[in-house]
C-alpha cells in the first residue's frame, strides 16, 4: 500500500476558491434587477390558466397600467391622470398602431370602477384589446401575491 | 524619499478575500425570486356601444360580477361552480362569445378569476362590459 505523502504544502492553494468565487459573483451581478419600475404595494389575483408573461417576451412596444387598491394609475411607477394617461396611450398608438399590448395591472381589491376608468381611456383612444396581468406562479417571500 | 524594495512578492490575497466575501454575501442577500406573471387577454367594447348592439344569440355566455361574485344564468354561482359551468358549455364550443358585465363595486379579483376560468377552457373570445 502506497504510503500518504506527508511533504504537503502547508499554505492552501487558493486559485480555485477565488475562481469559484467570482464566478459566483458575476452570476450574481448579472442576474440582480436593481430597481423595480413598477408599484409593488400591487397584489394581484391567481390566473394560472392565462398565457405566461416573461421580462424578456415583452416588447418594447407594451404598456403596463398600474392601478393601485385606492384606484391610483401610475405608468413606471409615476402617478398619473387620467388626461395624461390619455396621452400615454395616444402616443403608443401613433407609433406602434392599435394593437401593441396593453397590459393592466390592477390589485385584487380594486373596485371595478378603477378598472372601468382606465379601459374607457383606453378604447376612447382605440385600444380595444386589453390584458389583465395575473399571476402564473408564485415565488419566493416576496410574491406579489394577495394574502 | 525612502522606498521600500523589500515587499513581498506575492501579493496579499486576504483583503481581496474578504472584500469578494462581502460581495457575495450582499448578492445573495439582495437577490430574489421573480414570480412568474400571467396575461389574460379580453375585448373592451367602445362605453357607447350598449349591450343590445351586439348580437343576441344562444352561443353566448353571460357572467355577472357583483360586489359578492357571480352571477351565472341569473344564479348566483361560487367560482368552483362557474368553472366547472364554463367546462360544459366549452365541451360544445370554445368560440361562443362570453360576456363579462361588472358591477362598479365589484373588487377586480372576481374578473381575474372569470377570466381565468374562461382562458382555461380555451375560451378567448371575451368582452367586459361595466354596469
Amino acid at each position: 500500500m502506497a504510503k500518504k505523502p506527508n511533504n504537503e504544502d502547508v499554505s492552501l492553494d487558493m486559485t480555485p476558491m477565488i475562481d469559484v468565487v467570482f464566478q459566483l459573483i458575476i452570476f450574481f451581478v448579472v442576474t440582480l434587477k436593481m430597481s423595480d419600475d413598477k408599484d409593488t404595494t400591487i397584489k394581484l389575483e391567481d390566473g394560472k390558466a392565462g398565457i405566461p408573461l416573461t421580462q424578456e417576451e415583452l416588447p418594447p412596444s407594451q404598456l403596463t397600467i398600474d392601478i393601485a387598491k385606492n384606484g391610483r394609475v401610475s405608468l413606471s411607477n409615476i402617478t398619473l391622470s387620467d388626461q395624461m394617461l390619455a396621452q400615454k396611450i395616444r402616443e403608443r398608438k401613433d407609433r406602434y398602431g392599435a394593437e401593441f399590448p396593453c397590459m393592466i395591472r390592477a390589485d385584487w381589491r380594486t373596485k371595478h370602477r378603477d378598472v372601468k376608468r382606465v379601459m374607457d381611456i383606453c378604447t376612447a383612444n382605440g385600444v380595444w384589446k386589453l390584458s389583465f396581468v395575473a399571476i402564473k406562479e408564485a415565488k419566493g417571500s416576496m410574491a406579489a401575491r394577495k394574502k | 524619499m525612502a522606498r521600500k524594495k523589500q515587499e513581498d512578492p506575492k501579493a496579499e490575497m486576504t483583503p481581496m478575500i474578504d472584500v469578494v466575501f462581502q460581495l457575495m454575501i450582499f448578492f445573495i442577500v439582495t437577490i430574489k425570486q421573480e414570480d412568474i406573471f400571467s396575461k389574460l387577454n379580453a375585448n373592451r367594447p367602445a362605453p357607447n356601444s350598449s349591450l343590445s348592439d351586439s348580437v343576441e344569440n344562444d352561443t353566448q355566455i353571460n357572467i355577472q360580477i357583483g360586489p359578492r361574485g357571480f352571477v351565472f344564468n341569473g344564479r348566483g354561482v361560487s367560482l368552483p361552480e362557474l368553472r366547472r359551468n364554463i367546462s360544459k358549455l366549452a365541451k360544445t364550443s370554445t368560440k361562443s362569445m362570453v360576456l363579462v358585465r361588472c358591477t362598479l363595486d365589484s373588487p377586480h379579483m372576481y374578473l381575474v378569476q372569470a377570466l381565468d376560468a374562461c382562458a382555461e377552457n380555451d375560451m378567448h373570445n371575451i368582452s367586459i362590459f361595466s354596469m
